[in-house]
């Protein structure tokens, strides 16, 4: 038995977000559809990020998703060079990022390498369509393109 | 909350207990944590009968009973956790004292026990092949997982990275927190770095983790347990070693706190200040002292920014200047601020926070490997970003 050769690992598959969480679901069905939208209160208009369902300003169970601008900008930063999950390999960069329409709201975005950054640098949003079917919103400078190796 | 209604120094610390502090223990959690309390509850000079309560970690693997059937304590009148994580061993003590002035228990034990090294590393990621699905319930870890930011070292990262756009903090800094904590380490003969000096030119030698935090930037792995003994204040002047006082306990969220377990602080309006901004309102104010009091810290340090960002959190440097306030030898031994003089998280050992309950008890003993002569105000902090708090010991005199 222990002649018998391991099969071949599969290639490990990026994290794919829960997309129908009831608090934050609207969020991917926006990015599905190729939009960033975030959720606001829809009586106080009081922004409701991270995702939920109740706004504390005015005591309203009244909310949904509005679309923002795909523009943000770099907030801070992590090139990663140790290796964690083998789907990320490394050396790749997190980005923090505060939207230009919203920059009280922030998002993480993937980008592969170590490109130059540099604070309040323009980002523009793309849409990262995973194989499950989940989409991802990521960002990247302007003029650059999507990476080619996609990460969920 | 009115803080004239905290009784200070009401309970007390009257013993304390570690494990060997090890890569590979080959015990279990919960050996560790049994040997930690008894080494506590003699250093108290009292037995498992006095025992009446129990207050662990949410993230313990040992569970109150494990204990309790462990050390053979008959009745447990008394049971409660603090979280999330490294959070809770201030926060601990403080449930602690709040059984105790409450008559839900006499004596109450309140430990950490982890094999962090051989057994559950934090940081490490699930390396199952297939599709995972992350977040939802609550986790948020859908907005962080799928993007590649995994672990607790690269969101502090992120915070570092913030830390130097805003005021220009450097590496340097960064590296005398690291090279402080080793030389505390260096007198200490049970911290894993013990015998290991590091110089600066190690430090920025040293291969990078996830930019701008380095190797050493990270605290160790660390198979352990720690324990302390909590009593009231009279009852513990008849222990072994008298009773170090709990003078102020604290703990405190933000306004904005946001969900989840660690990432979505990153959606605060700021992430070069953690709560103990927070934690620090209420201590000072609850304690009746000042960052000017304060003898000795042990400032909780998973990373060296944590430290840096709660130097400025608690007041003992200004905003922006933590990290020259540590290059310029502020948390020495004969700094302004001696910290972490075991050598904490980064040097001695990664207990989660327990280990610098215990060293703040020394200190104000006399008995600490790195001594600050004559201390009798002796700070700790439990400060990961959720949420945090701290604890202000003091002399029985």
């Amino acid at each position: 038995m222990s002649a018998a050769p391991r099969p071949e690992q599969p290639a490990p598959s990026p994290l794919a977000p829960v997309t129908d969480d009831p608090d934050t679901g609207g969020f991917f069905t926006a990015a599905a559809a190729g939009q960033v939208a975030l959720r606001y209160c829809a009586d106080c208009g009081a922004l409701l990020h991270l995702p939920r369902a109740y706004c504390y300003h005015c005591g309203s169970w009244n909310s949904g998703y509005r679309v923002v601008a795909p523009r943000a900008r770099v907030y801070s930063w992590t090139v990663v060079e140790h290796q964690i999950h083998p789907a990320y390999p490394v050396p790749y960069t997190v980005a923090l990022v505060e939207l230009a329409d919203e920059p009280a709201a922030r998002l993480v975005s993937f980008l592969p390498g170590r490109p130059e950054l540099y604070a309040g640098q323009e980002l523009h949003a793309w849409f990262n369509q995973a194989a499950d079917g989940s989409t991802v919103v990521q960002w990247r400078p302007e003029g650059s393109e999507p990476p080619v190796r996609e990460v969920s | 909350m009115n803080d004239t209604d905290w009784q200070a120094g009401a309970c007390a610390i009257a013993g304390i207990g570690t494990t060997d502090f090890s890569r590979n223990s080959g015990r279990s959690d919960l050996t560790l944590a049994t040997q930690a309390v008894l080494a506590a509850l003699h250093d108290a000079g009292l037995d498992a009968s006095a025992i009446d309560g129990i207050v662990r970690c949410d993230m313990d693997l040992v569970r109150h009973n494990d204990l309790a059937e462990a050390l053979g304590i008959r009745q447990l009148t008394y049971w409660g956790e603090c979280g999330p994580g490294g959070v809770a061993p201030c926060a601990m003590v403080g449930q602690a004292v709040g059984a105790i002035l409450s008559g839900q228990a006499s004596t109450v034990v309140v430990f950490r026990s982890l094999n962090g090294r051989s057994g559950r590393r934090y940081g490490a990621a699930s390396t199952a092949a297939g599709q995972q699905l992350v977040g939802g319930n609550g986790s948020y870890d859908e907005f962080y997982l799928p993007h590649g930011l995994l672990t607790a070292g690269q969101m502090f990262a992120l915070m570092a990275r913030r830390h130097m756009i805003e005021y220009g903090s450097t590496q340097e800094q960064l590296g005398s927190i690291a090279i402080a904590c080793r030389e505390r380490a260096q007198a200490n003969p049970a911290a894993q770095m013990y015998g290991r000096p590091l110089t600066m030119s190690d430090y920025l030698s040293a291969r990078m983790i996830s930019e701008p935090l380095r190797l050493f930037d990270y605290c160790l792995e660390t198979d352990g347990a720690a324990a302390v003994v909590v009593t009231g204040t009279d009852r513990a002047r008849d222990c072994k070693n008298g009773a170090v006082l709990i003078h102020a306990v604290a703990q405190a969220s933000v306004p904005g706190t946001q969900p989840g377990i660690m990432f979505p602080v990153l959606m605060r309006d700021s992430i070069t200040a953690l709560s103990s901004r927070a934690v620090a309102e209420l201590l000072w104010s609850r304690s009746r002292l000042s960052p000017a009091d304060v003898d000795v810290a042990q400032l909780y340090d998973c990373f060296t920014i944590t430290l840096l960002l709660q130097l400025e959190d608690y007041g003992f440097a200004k905003r922006g200047e933590g990290g020259a306030f540590a290059a310029d030898g502020g948390i020495g031994l004969t700094g302004q601020l001696p910290c972490n003089t075991s050598g904490g998280h980064l040097s001695e050992a990664y207990i989660h926070g327990m280990n610098h309950v215990v060293e703040a008890v020394r200190q104000i003993r006399g008995t600490s490997t790195a001594q600050v002569q004559g201390a009798e105000v002796s700070l700790v902090t439990s400060a990961p970003p959720p949420a945090s708090s701290a604890l202000i010991l003091t002399a029985d005199r």
